[in-house]
């Protein structure tokens, strides 16, 4: 974990809920209710400085699960799973993790460049 | 919509709570919250300063409290099953408050009230349960809250389906209807941890599933996204473990989401559980609606429920009073008229009266009778058990205070107002505080609760945050970093805010080295210590602990209980939740019962003086008191030789005298370094010069240059200016410069006739950002009817820049009585005096600087010795060698390292000892005691005694080899059988094998172990090299020029940094010579010199120049200095001619060499 790999451009509902995802080159569309929750980080080790008034994202970073079609070819054998993560302060989409379809065999993608 | 947060904890849940009750109640009123509950864990602590804090935003407040449980199952007096929230309600005329207060009282009742207990702080469900009905009414007063830390908020977190049913059942089972709801809360953690929405979701459904109200909460621990990082590092601090250890375990917060959340992130939180539990619409209001009614239920009503500044004191019939107080109080007033005014008449009797009258007009209005008669209880209760007791404080300023016998000083001969003191103006109780001898003290509160029983008395407690060390401690251990490393740093720190020390790093040149460490770490991506500095600027002030308040005492009526949670305190007896910021709003009456080491020091020296001397003649003449032709001497000396102190006239020459050759060490308030200089300015000639000084050395004053116009007017070197005629009577005493508080509310009072009461309220005003322009503003409006321009434009600058820090004479006059005193015996009776000093360690210097004062002054230390010392320092009068006759001290066996209280007590219980087998036998004293004993001499007189022809040296390798070897068991004498007087064959037969012990081995055992330098003074073996090396001593510096440059060496007493003009700090470093002290100031320049050895050096090579301060003042402007332990750094080539080499004795190792055990001997702590 702590991997942050690829950057993805997601496109968000007016609540904060991410709408569209633009990942490898393709357009995917959400297409459950995506789940989201929070996860700690250890800040103590990933951070230099933590001053007062920092502000938020310190110790935890917003996690999404979301469930996608490719937006032009909508074909239900194409379903994929990602677990993207919102970095707080910035407001920058990576991708965390690529489940198939049993989201329990989750592969942790390799280092991006 | 609103939202209101019923689950808040604030910074004073100590090592949990990151945010002040202001922040949080602030944010609440702007997100458009009507009310915000404070619920700190453990107690109230937070919980008045919340009830101002809600006050000030214009919501209500709503008070709870967060609480462990007793696990039903397990064992009840150690084992917790969970945390709930419980909340009182309001509006029933502080029903809900009181059974609040009890239930907490009741959480404590079982600790130990010292620091690592094994008995948590909690209550069993069924004391809660009772707790939430009212005992009149039986009407539900508390509302208990099952949330996610409960037993079945944590069983929920598992996969049983039925035992979080089955320990909700026993909660409803318990708990009378209608106390209890289910707190649902969500951090959003990932699902299946705890304090995830899913975990929500099932409290939410065991609330629907038996029917028991469900609210929403978000258990808060801090107002923003900020402070979660700050929390982590709490959780560090509070189970001493590391931030990568508890990340490991997993135990800190699953998120960093406990935050104040707004009404809209509230309600979407209660959608996303809503949607997750699959309810709809109308489920989430109702969880919202039900939040709100419970709020509405628990809005507290600071008047009504809490008695909000409604001052209660003990009722009247508990200090034996039947009749109407006041009038109790104007006969006893009367009464102490003919005591303390004996044959006053004419113009001084009607302005006594009037005076009389005035006051207790004032206190009849405000009703305050019984609060004095209470007060005059308690010190006549003190002063009934033989303990020396003084009123210290702005109480000295009521005439009353001394007619009835709470304060000793005259409020009409020292021209002091009352209404600096009350007024009808000012509805809360003032303050009166009480001095009492510090060894007297526990017994004097244990005798208050005796006497006014335990359901009316409290002790006060105190607040303790983080400052700059702990901080760092604590942050770097929550880094995980070794605690070596950060001891090391902490070290350094001196005296700063922890939220500076970024600051520092760039301004201090003690933490040099350490900046230099931060800056390197960042560049090698080490980013540690950058971190390190960031959390111990987080922690800066936050709440770490409460502890009994050093003297505070709060007294009330049968009710007192009732309004506050009590917890025991490390004493035993009960301690108050609240602080002394908490009295006034609560209406409690406070007595400052402060145990002070001078009154105990003074009682001991006039204990002392008796009993060396048994009659008035021989205390006369020991002490050369004054004889009148024809008498006997002075009265304040009974026929028994008792010395009256208070009776002691303020009109001693000799006091006087003693006080002007700045050889104030150990007299009270003027022993400082800085004092002595402005006394050797000053050069006091009488009662009210004490009282000038004394107030003249506070920071204000210092800070803001008051004291150079002052010297110069009174020594005449400047002409006195007033800015009016008017106010010459006003100033006069202080030739012009306003220093009182007094005079400030006479200037306000002649400028603008405004009365006293009025101008003690501008007083207070002043410095006050919100409060200061309105006071300008009327002065202006109304001095100009009477006064130029320029006056009032002069007067207002003064009254603007000493008003808000200048210092209540009555404080000083009270101050000065004890200094006076103490000079007194000083001057008179030295050696029973600094007897009295050791014995009870009252000022600020090492114990070992009292004992080169006593050297000195020529007064002959006595060795420890086994058959002679006692467990208290004692005068003796020496019976043979050159002293004969003269008074000596001997040393006591108190405070040698090692030595039991009980092994203490049975060697003075058996002596006089003919042998050391006697001394095992009958004092059974360990092995290495034996031996300690024998480094320091206690046997010498017992050796040569014995005829034995070995030394010390022979006799302490002796014991050693003993201490090696097997215990042999020694024959029991007897009981009845005397043992025959044999001498010592143990110690008359020891073969002289080993060269006798050097001067510096003896010293360096007396101040290892007992941390006093007896045989000589520790320099004194230093002397050689500080010779070749040019060094002056401190008594040859009065005699040279001023600006002359200089050498001085010796130990460090004290180190200060006192706030300075222009705020640029200035380091005072005192150190001890042997023939004196020598005060040093550190300007910036020589501090960037000295660098890390300003703080952490006991022994210092000091380079200046001679600052003439007074006739008999001189201190030293530093340039810089060396460590004179590290002899290989000093530097020879500049001090030494180019043809001479290193001298001999640089490498000479000092007594202290190798000695890290007492910080007391150098005061490097303070």
């Amino acid at each position: 974990m702590g991997l942050f790999s690829e950057s993805v451009s997601v496109s968000c509902t007016d609540t904060g809920q991410p709408q569209e995802v633009q990942w490898k080159g393709t357009q995917y569309t959400v297409t459950n209710e995506p789940v989201r929750w929070y996860e700690r980080r250890q800040w103590w080790l990933e951070e230099s400085r933590a001053p007062l008034g920092h502000g938020a994202g310190l110790v935890d970073h917003e996690i999404w699960r979301v469930q996608l079609l490719p937006t032009a070819e909508p074909e239900p054998n194409r379903s994929i799973t990602l677990d993207l993560v919102r970095h707080l302060g910035s407001g920058r989409w990576r991708l965390l993790r690529i489940h198939d379809a049993a989201p329990s065999r989750a592969v942790e993608p390799e280092e991006a460049a | 919509m609103s939202f209101t947060h019923l689950h808040v904890s604030t910074a004073f849940s100590a090592h949990y709570g990151v945010s002040w009750p202001e922040e949080l109640a602030q944010t609440a009123a702007a997100d458009g919250a009507t009310a915000l509950a404070c619920t700190d864990r453990d107690g109230l602590y937070g919980t008045i300063k919340h009830l101002k804090a809600c006050m000030d935003a214009g919501i209500d407040p709503i008070i709870g409290v967060d609480l462990a449980v007793f696990d039903d199952d397990g064992d009840h007096r150690t084992q917790v099953a969970g945390r709930v929230v419980v909340l009182a309600h309001g509006n029933n005329n502080g029903a809900g408050y009181r059974a609040l207060c009890r239930l907490i009282s009741d959480a404590h009742a079982r600790t130990s009230g010292k620091a690592g207990g094994a008995v948590p702080a909690a209550v069993t469900r069924s004391e809660l349960a009772s707790r939430t009905l009212d005992p009149k009414t039986l009407k539900p007063v508390l509302t208990v809250l099952i949330g996610p830390d409960s037993d079945v908020g944590r069983a929920l977190g598992g996969r049983k389906y039925l035992r979080p049913r089955t320990l909700f059942k026993q909660w409803i089972d318990a708990m009378p209807a209608g106390t209890m709801v289910a707190e649902v809360v969500s951090h959003l953690s990932a699902p299946g941890e705890p304090l995830s929405t899913a975990h929500a979701v099932r409290m939410l459904k065991l609330a629907l599933e038996y029917n028991i109200p469900a609210i929403l909460s978000n258990a808060v621990r801090y107002c923003a996204q900020d402070g979660a990082a700050t929390a982590d590092v709490l959780d560090s601090a509070r189970t001493l473990k590391s931030l990568p250890e508890l990340s490991a375990e997993p135990l800190l917060q699953p998120t960093g989401q406990g935050w104040l959340k707004t009404p809209q992130q509230m309600l979407q939180l209660g959608k996303e559980i809503m949607n997750a539990a699959g309810q709809g619409k109308a489920d989430l209001t109702k969880l919202l609606s039900n939040t709100e009614a419970l709020a509405n239920k628990c809005r507290i009503d600071p008047i009504l429920d809490m008695g909000w500044k409604k001052p209660v004191v003990p009722e009247a019939s508990i200090i034996g009073i039947d009749a109407d107080p006041m009038v109790e109080l104007t006969q006893r007033c009367e009464a102490g008229i003919n005591r303390r005014f004996p044959g006053i008449k004419a113009e001084a009797e009607k302005q006594l009266r009037s005076r009389l009258e005035h006051e207790l007009g004032i206190i009849c209005r405000l009703r305050f009778a019984s609060y004095f008669l209470t007060v005059a209880e308690v010190s006549r209760m003190i002063l009934d058990m033989g303990v020396r007791v003084a009123a210290r404080g702005s109480g000295a300023s009521s005439l009353v205070n001394y007619l009835i016998d709470i304060s000793q000083v005259d409020p009409i001969r020292h021209d002091l107002i009352f209404e600096r003191f009350l007024s009808g103006r000012r509805s809360t109780l003032p303050d009166i505080d009480i001095d009492v001898e510090s060894a007297e003290r526990h017994n004097v509160y244990r005798k208050i609760f005796d006497r006014f029983g335990a359901e009316r008395v409290t002790l006060m407690s105190m607040q303790n945050g983080y400052r700059a060390r702990g901080a760092v401690r604590d942050a770097g251990m929550a880094l995980g970093m070794p605690e070596q490393e950060v001891g090391e740093i902490a070290k350094q720190l001196w005296r700063f805010s922890a939220r500076k020390f970024r600051e520092a790093l760039v301004e201090k040149p003690e933490l040099r080295d350490f900046a230099g460490r931060v800056e390197r770490g960042a560049l090698e991506e080490n980013q540690q210590l950058d971190l390190l500095v960031d959390l111990t600027e987080r922690l800066d002030r936050l709440p770490r602990h409460i502890s009994m308040h050093p003297c505070g005492v709060i007294l009330g009526d049968a009710t007192l209980l009732d309004r506050t949670p009590v917890q025991p305190s490390g004493l035993g007896l009960p301690m108050s939740q609240f602080d002394k910021h908490d009295m006034d709003p609560m209406g409690m009456l406070k007595l400052d019962v402060l145990g002070v080491r001078m009154q105990s020091a003074m009682a001991f020296a006039v204990r002392e003086v008796i009993r060396l001397h048994p009659s008035k003649a021989e205390v006369v003449a020991a002490g050369k008191h004054p004889v009148e032709p024809g008498g006997n001497g002075p009265d304040y000396i009974a026929p028994d030789g008792r010395i009256d102190l208070n009776a002691v006239p303020f009109e001693d020459e000799p006091t006087y005298e003693l006080i002007r050759s700045t050889h104030t060490l150990g007299c009270f308030q003027i022993e400082s370094p800085g004092q002595r200089e402005l006394i050797g300015k000053m050069a006091p000639r009488e009662f009210n010069d004490l009282i000038i000084d004394i107030s003249l050395f506070r920071p204000g004053p210092m800070k803001s240059d008051m004291v150079r116009p002052f010297l110069e007017h009174r020594h005449g070197f400047a002409p006195e200016i007033y800015p009016h005629a008017d106010l010459k009577p006003v100033l006069q005493e202080t030739h012009g410069v306003t220093v009182f508080h007094e005079q400030i509310l006479r200037t306000f009072h002649v400028m603008t006739d405004c009365g006293l009461d009025r101008a003690d309220e501008f007083r207070r005003a002043l410095g006050d950002e919100v409060h200061e322009p309105g006071v300008e503003k009327y002065f202006r409006r109304e001095a100009i009817k009477k006064y130029s321009p320029e006056v009032v434009d002069k007067v207002w600058g003064t009254l603007k820049a000493f008003g808000s820090f200048g210092f209540c004479k009555a404080h000083g006059a009270a101050f000065a009585v004890p200094t006076y005193q103490s000079a007194w015996l000083k001057a008179h009776h030295p050696e029973a005096f600094l007897a009295g000093l050791w014995e009870h360690d009252p000022g600020m210097y090492p114990k070992r600087l009292l004992v080169a004062e006593a050297r000195r002054l020529g007064i002959p230390i006595l060795p420890l010795d086994i058959n002679r010392s006692q467990a208290e320092y004692r005068v003796e009068k020496i019976q043979h060698g050159p002293d004969q006759g003269k008074l000596g001290i001997r040393l006591s066996l108190t405070g040698i390292y090692g030595l039991s209280g009980a092994e203490l007590k049975r060697i003075v219980a058996g002596q006089p000892y003919d042998s050391l087998a006697d001394l095992r036998a009958r004092a059974r004293v360990s092995k290495p005691n034996i031996k300690r004993l024998a480094q320091l001499g206690a046997f010498d007189a017992l050796h040569k005694d014995s005829g034995g022809k070995a030394n010390r040296a022979d006799l302490v390798h002796h014991l050693q080899a003993l201490q090696s070897s097997p215990s042999k068991k020694a024959p029991d004498v007897i009981e009845g059988q005397l043992s025959f007087a044999l001498g010592d064959v143990e110690l008359r037969n020891l073969s002289p094998d080993l060269p006798e012990p050097t001067m510096v081995d003896n010293v360096r055992a007396e101040l290892d172990l007992m941390a006093v330098d007896v045989s000589e003074h520790l320099m004194e073996s230093h002397r050689p090299l500080l010779d070749k090396l040019g060094v002056t001593t401190a008594n040859k510096l009065l005699g040279l020029r001023n600006g002359t440059e200089v050498l001085v060496a010796g130990v460090r007493i004290a180190t200060q940094t006192p706030p300075m003009r222009g705020g640029r700090r200035v380091v005072f470093i005192s150190i001890d010579d042997g023939t004196g002290c020598v005060d040093s100031v550190f300007f910036h320049e020589a501090q960037e010199e000295s660098g890390p050895l300003l703080f952490g050096t006991r022994l210092l090579l000091i380079r200046g120049t001679t600052r003439r301060t007074g006739p008999k003042g001189i201190s030293l402007s530093a340039s810089k200095a060396w460590d004179l332990s590290r002899s290989e750094a000093l530097p020879y080539a500049e001090l030494l001619p180019a043809e001479v080499g290193l001298p001999d004795e640089y490498t000479h190792r000092g007594p202290l060499h190798g000695i890290s055990r007492h910080l007391a001997i150098t005061g490097l702590g303070s």
